[in-house]
C-alpha cells in the first residue's frame, strides 16, 4: 500500500506542473486586488488557496480563467500559455471552475446542466439537431449516459430531472462541480465548494473531492475558508493576504506559520 | 428516458392542437359554416403564430428583447414578391411559391445575420430599442424605392419610377410606397398550416437539441456558459437568424395572401412587432405552445368583438389584462397548479417533494 503511494508520488513528480503562475498582478482602480502573485501546482495535486475575506483568491480564480486579463505576469497550464486568452478558450485549453456565488443555468433540468457541460465532446450539427438524425440520437444517447455517470458521483443521478434551480444549496454546489468535470478539464478550481453545508454536508463534500482527484486523475485547486476541510483533503497550500502570497508550501507548515496564525486571528 | 419522454408528448400535444384546430377549420368551411370574415383570417391567423413562435425564440429561448420582428417579416415579404412578380406565369403556382418561401427565408436569414452583427453586442434595454430603430429603417427604406426589370436586368431607383429608365417591355416592380402590385395571392390556409408544422418542428427540435441547450445556457447564466467553453456569440447568432429566417417565412405567407404589398405602419411598423411581442408575453416567455394560442385567440379576438364597436378596443384590452393576469400572477398560477393536482392525482405533488 505504501508503496503503491510512494510510486505515484514520483509520478507525479515526473509529470511536472499542471499550472505555473508567475508575477501575476492586476488592479480595479487605485486598489491593487492582486500582486505579484505566484503558484506552482503539480500535476494530480489537491492545491488550497485561502486568506481572509477581499484577500483577492475570487480575483485570483478570475485571472486563472480570463475573466479578467491580468495587468501583468503570465500563466502556464501543463505548459501552455494561456495569459489573456479569453474563457471559452481557456476553458477548452482545460481549466474548469465553479463560482462563489453559485451560478447554474436555473430554467435547465439537472441533467441539462451537465450536458451542456459536455457540448464541445459530443458534437452534431445544428441542421443534424432539427431534422434528428441517426448521429442526432447517439449522440444525445451518448450525452446521457455521461452525464448521468457524473451526476452519480454526486449523488444527483436521481433528481437529473429537477430544474435546477429546485435544488437545495448544498446540491447545487455539487451541481456546479458536475457541470465543471463534465467539460473534461486538467484543472479544475473551486470557489468555496463547502460554503453554506453543514458538517455532515462538508464531510461528504471532502470524500467526494478526493475521489474526483482520484478517479478522473484531475489537479484540484481550491479556494477555502473551512481550515477543516483545507488540513483535511489540501496537501499544499498559497495563502494570500492583501493580494500578496503571504506564504506557500506543505499545508501543515503552512497551518503553523505565525504569519498565517496572525492574519487570521487578526481578521 | 423519462425526461425525453416528457418533452416529447409535450411536442406531441402542440403539433395535435394545431391539426385539430386545422380539421375543425376545415369543416366549418366545407360545411359552409364559417363567414367569409372569418374565412379571410385562417392565413393571418398561420402568419402570426409563425411570427410568434419565431420571436419566442429570441425572447424566450435565447433571452433578447427584440422588437424588430416587423421588419424582417418586411424583407420576406418584399423579397418574395419580387420573385412573384417577376416569374409570374413562367413557371407553376405551387413551385413559384414554393422557391419564393426558400428566397425569402434566405434573404431574411442574410439580412437577420448582418443586423445581428452590431445589435448582438448589446445587452436588454439598448438591443430592444436598436432592433426597434432597425425596424422602422427596413420599412421606410421599402417605401423610398423604386425597382424594375426589364431584357436588361434589375434596374433601382430611390427617386421616382420615371428615372428607373424601363425599356418599353419592362415592367415596374416596386413602385415606392404604393408598393408591389399584380401578386399572385397563392397563399391558402393549408399553405399556411404546412408552415406553422414546418415552424413548429424547426423550433422545438432546436430547443430540444445539443444547440438549443447552449443557447438556453447562455441565457441563464452568461458568465457561467463562457466558463464551460459555450460561444456566446455564436449561440446568440444562431438564434437570431433562425428567428429571423422564419418571420421571413411568416412575410412571404402575408405577401402571397395579398394583391398588392405596400409597407405601412400598420403591417411593418413598430407596433407591428409590439404585437408579436404581446402574443409572445401572453402565451408565456419561452413557451412554444403559448405562442401558438395567443396568437390564435388575439388574431380572432378583434372580428369577435366586432359588435361591440365603439367599446371593442376597450374589451380588448380587458380580455388582454385578464389574460396575463391568469398567466403570470402569483394566485392565478397556484390555481391553476391546484386544479392540475385534482385532475393527476398525488403523483406530481409527491415528485415535487422529492426535490428538496
Ligand atoms: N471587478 C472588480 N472591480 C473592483 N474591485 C474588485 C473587483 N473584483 C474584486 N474587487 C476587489 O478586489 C478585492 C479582492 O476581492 P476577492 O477576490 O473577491 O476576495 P476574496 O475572494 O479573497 O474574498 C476586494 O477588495 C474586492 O472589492
Ligand atoms: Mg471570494
Amino acid at each position: 500500500m505504501e508503496e503503491k503511494i510512494i510510486k505515484a508520488a514520483d509520478v507525479r513528480q515526473e509529470k511536472g506542473l499542471m499550472l505555473n503562475v508567475e508575477n501575476l498582478s492586476i488592479s480595479f482602480g487605485g486598489l491593487k486586488a492582486v500582486e505579484n502573485f505566484h503558484m506552482q501546482i503539480k500535476k494530480h495535486e489537491l492545491y488550497g488557496l485561502i486568506g481572509p475575506n477581499g484577500a483577492g483568491k475570487t480575483t485570483v480564480f478570475n485571472l486563472l480563467t480570463g475573466v479578467y486579463k491580468p495587468d501583468t505576469g503570465s500563466i502556464l497550464l501543463d505548459g501552455e500559455n494561456i495569459t489573456g486568452k479569453h474563457t471559452i478558450d481557456i476553458n477548452h485549453a482545460g481549466i474548469a471552475r465553479t463560482f462563489q456565488n453559485i451560478r447554474l443555468f436555473g430554467n435547465l433540468s439537472v441533467l441539462d446542466n451537465v450536458k451542456a457541460g459536455l457540448h464541445a465532446h459530443y458534437v452534431y450539427g445544428t441542421v443534424s439537431g432539427i431534422f434528428r438524425t441517426p448521429k442526432f440520437y447517439k449522440m444525445e444517447r451518448a450525452m446521457n449516459e455521461k452525464a448521468m455517470e457524473i451526476l452519480k458521483v454526486f449523488d444527483l443521478d436521481e433528481a437529473a430531472s429537477y430544474k435546477a434551480s429546485q435544488l437545495p444549496y448544498g446540491r447545487q454546489r455539487k451541481l456546479e462541480i458536475a457541470r465543471a468535470l463534465a467539460t473534461e478539464p486538467k484543472l479544475l478550481l473551486l470557489d468555496e465548494p463547502a460554503a453554506g453545508m453543514n458538517p455532515q454536508e462538508t464531510q461528504e463534500l471532502m470524500d467526494t473531492i478526493r475521489f474526483v482527484r482520484d478517479s478522473f486523475d484531475m489537479t484540484i485547486l481550491l479556494i477555502e475558508h473551512d481550515m477543516k476541510l483545507v488540513s483535511g483533503i489540501c496537501e499544499e497550500l498559497t495563502v494570500l493576504n492583501f493580494g500578496q502570497v503571504l506564504c506557500s508550501g506543505a499545508t501543515k507548515e503552512v497551518l503553523n506559520n505565525p504569519e498565517v496564525i496572525k492574519a487570521y486571528l487578526g481578521d | 428516458m423519462k425526461i425525453k419522454n416528457k418533452t416529447f408528448r409535450q411536442n406531441a400535444i402542440t403539433y395535435a392542437m394545431v391539426l385539430l384546430f386545422y380539421l375543425i377549420c376545415q369543416g366549418l368551411i366545407m360545411s359552409g359554416n364559417m363567414s367569409s370574415l372569418m374565412k379571410g383570417l385562417m392565413v393571418p391567423i398561420c402568419y402570426y403564430v409563425i411570427l410568434a413562435v419565431s420571436l419566442n425564440l429570441v425572447v424566450g429561448i435565447s433571452g433578447e428583447l427584440s422588437l424588430g420582428h416587423a421588419g424582417f417579416m418586411c424583407i420576406g415579404a418584399y423579397s418574395s414578391a419580387i420573385f412573384a412578380v417577376c416569374v409570374d406565369g413562367k413557371i407553376p403556382e405551387m413551385a413559384e411559391l414554393l422557391l419564393a418561401l426558400v428566397i425569402g427565408a434566405a434573404v431574411t436569414a442574410v439580412f437577420g445575420f448582418l443586423i445581428g452583427i452590431p445589435v448582438l453586442r448589446l445587452r436588454g434595454d439598448y438591443l430592444a430599442i436598436v432592433t426597434l430603430a432597425f425596424g422602422e429603417i427596413i420599412k421606410n427604406v421599402v417605401n423610398a424605392v423604386y425597382v424594375g426589370v426589364d431584357e436588361n436586368g434589375l434596374h433601382f431607383s430611390m427617386k421616382d419610377s420615371l428615372s428607373l429608365g424601363l425599356s418599353e417591355n419592362g415592367i415596374e416592380i416596386i413602385n415606392g410606397a404604393q408598393g408591389i402590385s399584380g401578386l399572385p395571392r397563392t397563399a391558402t390556409f393549408t399553405t399556411g398550416i404546412i408552415l406553422v408544422f414546418i415552424t413548429l418542428f424547426i423550433v422545438l427540435n432546436l430547443v430540444n437539441s445539443r444547440q438549443g441547450r447552449a443557447i438556453m445556457a447562455i441565457r441563464d447564466n452568461r458568465i457561467a456558459a463562457e466558463s464551460i467553453g459555450l460561444s456566446v456569440s455564436k449561440y446568440k447568432m444562431m438564434a437570431f437568424v433562425i428567428s429571423a429566417a422564419l418571420a421571413g417565412v411568416a412575410g412571404v405567407l402575408y405577401s402571397h395572401n395579398l394583391s398588392t404589398l405596400q409597407a405601412t405602419s400598420k403591417n411593418f411598423g413598430y407596433n407591428q412587432s409590439i404585437m408579436i411581442l404581446v402574443f409572445v408575453v401572453l402565451g408565456g416567455i419561452g413557451n412554444i405552445r403559448g405562442s401558438v394560442i395567443a396568437a390564435f385567440i388575439l388574431t380572432i379576438l378583434p372580428e369577435k368583438l366586432r359588435f361591440l364597436s365603439d367599446y371593442r378596443m376597450l374589451i380588448y384590452a380587458i380580455v388582454l389584462i385578464t389574460m396575463m393576469l391568469f398567466n403570470s400572477a402569483p394566485k392565478a398560477i397556484a390555481w391553476r397548479k391546484s386544479i392540475k393536482e385534482r385532475f393527476f392525482s398525488g403523483k406530481k405533488a409527491e415528485a415535487g417533494k422529492e426535490a428538496q
